[in-house]
């Protein structure tokens, strides 16, 4: 035993005398510094919003929360099951990308709405305005994923051909609303205010 | 080209260095309700197409399509709402009525649609009556 002690005395003091603790510290900084700064460096994220508008109609997997409504609009995000993504700009209802479909869409299981809320969204991205038709799939009872509500542009119920707060499945035989979905129809000739 | 066609052409030029076109007023409009053919969705939507031109015949029914929610009440103004009624006329609508019936004008527009309809639906069946006894008409169940 108490040679035993005396080893590990003797490897300790050595290693003491050869390293420099401050050098140590000094490393150890660095690394958690670097590792906070890693996610701030700027990520190309265009070719995933190409890739998510070309998503098959296979079902993705469903998001374990909703993304509120935050400063990230002006950002304009790229993920088809985030509130925040551009296209969605005007958006009120539960996102079919969420529920088996996909951003554009609509679940198996469920039809297009006949009639449609159309507008405009600012694509950050490229710095353009797009036509983007609103519609409702309609078939099935509410979906509850990704909940979400922007208004942009959106006005009050009077201006009934401006209010997303509509049932747009009205039109089709089965008028239980499901899911939307927010389709690009093509460039905007000028903003529409 | 007929005389109607150049001047539906000429109110779109006018229009066109203020306002955005037309067809995207259309779309961003009318085209949600009434579809990209504007056939409308049957039962529940009426269709502009064909029928816009019947109406644009008598004074009855250019007062009457002037004065539906969906016109009377959209954000277009009147040179804009003038310009895409011709538009829809134009596109979705019989040539030989295009070439005999005239153009909506803004003057035209403004002094009729802010005008109230005691009942949309027994004046659309007036108009209706009145369109069959003069030529092609939209169906009863308009």
């Amino acid at each position: 035993m108490h040679r035993l002690d005396r080893i590990f005395e003797q490897s300790s003091r050595s290693l003491a005398q050869r390293t420099s603790r401050r050098s140590f510290v000094a490393v150890l900084g660095q690394i958690l510094t670097g590792s906070l700064l890693l996610p701030l460096l700027p990520i190309d994220r265009v070719s995933r919003a190409a890739a998510a508008s070309l998503e098959p109609d296979a079902a993705p997997p469903p998001p374990a929360h909703k993304s509120p409504a935050t400063a990230a609009h002006q950002a304009g995000s790229d993920d088809p099951q985030s509130c925040d993504y551009w296209k969605y700009c005007a958006i009120d209802g539960f996102l079919c990308s969420c529920c088996g479909g996909s951003s554009h869409s609509c679940p198996p299981g469920t039809a297009m709405s006949a009639v449609a809320w159309i507008g405009t969204c600012h694509n950050p991205g490229d710095g353009r305005d797009y036509i983007v038709t609103y519609n409702d799939c309609c078939g099935k009872t509410s979906c509850g994923n990704c909940g979400c509500n922007r208004n942009e542009r959106e006005r009050p119920l009077y201006r009934l051909l401006r209010n997303n707060d509509i049932n747009w499945c009205v039109a089709n035989a089965d008028s239980n609303y499901h899911c939307t979905v927010s389709v690009i129809l093509g460039l905007a000739e000028k903003d529409q205010k | 080209m007929s005389r109607w066609r150049w001047s539906v052409s000429a109110l779109v030029l006018v229009s066109a260095s203020a306002v955005a076109s037309p067809t995207q007023d259309y779309v961003l409009n009318c085209m949600g309700c009434h579809g990209a053919t504007a056939e409308g969705v049957p039962g529940k939507v009426p269709p502009l197409a064909h029928t816009l031109l019947q109406f644009m015949r008598s004074p009855a029914g250019r007062s009457y399509v002037l004065r539906v929610p969906g016109a009377s009440n959209s954000r277009l103004s009147d040179v804009q709402l003038a310009a895409v009624l011709n538009w829809i006329a134009g596109n979705f609508g019989s040539v030989t009525l295009a070439v005999s019936t005239p153009p909506f004008t803004a003057q035209e527009v403004a002094a009729t649609r802010h005008t109230p309809m005691a009942s949309l639906r027994a004046t659309r069946r007036e108009v209706l009556k009145e369109l069959a006894a003069s030529g092609p008409a939209p169906s009863e169940d308009y």
